[in-house]
């Protein structure tokens, strides 16, 4: 892997090249706090120095409402949506919104694959920055570290004179091809990044963790706040569940079926008609939420599906943190498990003291 | 544990591969060959596919109706395979959908995506007693797999039907409740909580019939089909009759959008009904906690 310097003042000639190249998308200011991926019409307004945008990537791959068809209700013929792959460039994205793409690519690519989301991922490089971690990330507690470059063709890690480019991939040195001002640099030792956000359990344990814990109280404790929003669904990168609806056009004549996203936390989501609700309480959709993340898909994988981006915690108008809930089912089960053992202890202390 | 680095590269791998992703949300758009009202709620339909194309489906699958301007809901298919050239839904007034479906008569259209999931197993149903427990309207899917039995008789043993409804008014398929009746291989329980006077046959909830009913354990084939509450005393009952649950087969309702494994609101836990079940073997689903 090569790396090279690239100064402050180059990075918008560096847009400009690759907008010859593709369309590029990239993170804009959105009102005084918030960052947004949006297509980049003025290189100068992209900022690759952000915390997180509000949205991930994956808006581009599953859009929040697609249109999968346009019908007449008169003739009952339907047409399909075309999907376009054109060239698309990704730049400034961090390494736990690549994760979380690649996780979607698990998730749509297998058993039946779908066409809409694998059409929308061809064609696409991605350029990644490096963050520093504010009170909300914790990646690194999921494996995923500040400079993961799995999935990217070029990464900029950000120091004080500007960025060095690691060339990750064959088509990531081809995006620099003919775009001169770029210096070569030495060789450069790690970076360490400070994460003062943590699980308190190695992620490698978590589907084990999570074998224990369906049954304890801290799933009733953590909900009492929820509202039930499903905010944390909206936001989070992993998070694809879709619902699906028609749309009718006033002319009662033609319509369309459209699919947009969906949330677990949200009270129908597991209503059928007829009036059951398979998940009714805050605590049962708060669960299969953490579960979805930690255990479900991760027994397949071997990798947790949260990618510790932290989205869902900053959104939370309940100030509930998925970090807090880990953590805590984790100090309740070692405790319970404790008082069993400590039972148990006390209980052949007696028995062999008969 | 896992090596997450070989994940990791299988999973960039599928992604990159583009392994021929598939056209999963379209209809086929079928025709309304047949109606008929059962009840003041539930209304039976044959429905033909363009040039009678066989469905091709298993009993206990389900297909995605499609009404265009109104959506689509998941219906169980309630005809046996061996009927070729169409197939037939049975389908109760309850949503927004079936609400537009039960306005369409002879010849109307609508869409028609599978057949989807997991039907019975018909392999280790053969040469074995059949057990069938029919609650309410799972008597549609169960439908399914007994006029297969019907038209297979010679490759099962005994077929005995449990059918409880709410009052004899909701009884549906009373024609062939009378062929079942009257047929000697078939053995046929039937039971309502609500009598009217006319009412002559037994009374009580659809667990009262067993007492009555002698089985060869080991070579007995429960299939359970019926609202939720059913189930949990259903499979009491079956387990004081000491019939091992690996000999037990029943199909779960769940909310649905897509059908084809990926929009979520089916999941049983990690399981995917519109994948794996409907119908499910019970020892796989026993330790599923939001399963029963």
């Amino acid at each position: 892997m090569k790396s090279i310097h690239l100064a402050p003042e180059n990075v918008s000639d560096l847009i400009r090249h690759l907008q010859t190249l593709g369309k590029v998308f990239a993170p804009h200011p959105k009102g005084d706090t918030s960052f947004s991926f949006e297509t980049v019409s003025d290189p100068d307004s992209v900022v690759l120095d952000y915390n997180r945008t509000l949205q991930s990537i994956k808006k581009y791959f599953l859009p929040p409402r697609e249109r999968l068809m346009s019908y007449s209700m008169e003739t009952n013929q339907y047409e399909k949506e075309e999907i376009s792959a054109e060239p698309r460039i990704f730049l400034g994205v961090h390494s736990y919104d690549m994760q979380a793409v690649l996780k979607l690519d698990f998730n749509f690519g297998q058993g039946n694959p779908e066409l809409n989301y694998l059409k929308r991922r061809e064609n696409c490089s991605f350029i990644g920055v490096s963050f520093t971690p504010d009170d909300y990330h914790f990646s690194q507690s999921v494996g995923i570290p500040v400079e993961d470059l799995k999935g990217f063709d070029l990464f900029f890690r950000k120091h004080e004179s500007g960025y060095t480019v690691f060339v990750v991939t064959k088509k990531g040195e081809e995006l620099l091809q003919d775009f001169s001002s770029l210096s070569d640099t030495g060789f450069e030792s790690d970076i360490s990044y400070e994460f003062s956000t943590q699980l308190s359990i190695n992620y490698n344990r978590l589907p084990e963790l999570f074998n224990h814990v369906w049954d304890s109280p801290v799933w009733e404790e953590v909900s009492r706040n929820c509202v039930g929003c499903g905010t944390c669904n909206l936001v989070c990168p992993t998070c694809y569940c879709f619902n699906v609806e028609d749309n009718v056009e006033l002319s009662l004549k033609t319509g369309t079926r459209d699919r947009h996203w969906d949330g677990c936390m949200l009270n129908s989501f597991a209503a059928v008609a007829g009036g059951e609700n398979f998940r009714e309480s805050y605590a049962e959709r708060q669960r299969h939420r953490i579960y979805r993340k930690f255990k479900y898909i991760s027994d397949v994988t071997g990798e947790p599906w949260c990618v510790g981006c932290g989205r869902c915690i900053a959104s939370c108008t309940a100030g509930i943190s998925i970090v807090e809930i880990v953590n805590k089912l984790k100090d309740e089960y070692e405790q319970t498990r404790l008082i069993k053992s400590t039972n148990k202890q006390e209980r052949a202390s007696v028995e062999s003291s008969m | 544990m896992v090596d997450t680095t070989l994940v990791r590269k299988a999973m960039s791998e599928l992604a990159y591969q583009d392994q021929n992703p598939m056209e999963l949300y379209y209809p086929e758009i079928a025709e309304i060959t047949k109606v008929n009202q059962f009840t003041e709620l539930e209304k039976w339909y044959e429905i033909t596919l363009p040039n009678g194309r066989d469905l091709g489906h298993q009993p206990g699958q389900f297909v995605q109706v499609s009404l265009f301007g109104v959506g689509e809901a998941p219906i169980s298919i309630t005809s046996s395979p061996t009927k070729k050239s169409a197939f037939e839904l049975c389908v109760r007034n309850v949503g927004m959908l079936t609400d537009k479906l039960h306005l369409l008569d002879v010849g109307s259209n609508l869409g028609i995506r599978g057949p989807f999931g997991k039907g019975f197993n018909i392999d280790a149903f053969r040469g074995k007693d059949v057990l069938i427990v029919g609650g309410g309207i799972g008597i549609v899917p169960l439908r399914s797999l007994i006029n297969y039995i019907i038209d297979n008789r010679q490759e099962f043993g005994r077929l005995i039907i449990c059918y409880g409804a709410k009052s004899p008014k909701e009884l549906l398929f009373a024609d062939e409740l009378k062929l079942w009746e009257s047929d000697p291989e078939i053995e046929y329980h039937v039971t309502v909580d609500n009598i009217i006077p006319e009412w002559k046959g037994h009374v009580g909830v659809i667990t009262t019939l067993f007492p009555n009913i002698e089985l060869d354990l080991e070579n007995t084939i429960a299939a359970v089909v019926g609202p939720p509450i059913m189930y949990k005393f259903v499979l009491m009952a079956l387990k004081t009759k000491q019939l091992p649950d690996e000999n037990i087969y029943l199909s779960l309702e769940r909310r649905m959008k897509c059908g084809v494994g990926k929009c979520g609101h089916c999941q049983i836990n990690q399981s995917y009904v519109c994948q794996e079940g409907p119908v499910y073997h019970y020892p796989d689903i026993k330790n599923l906690p939001e399963a029963i």
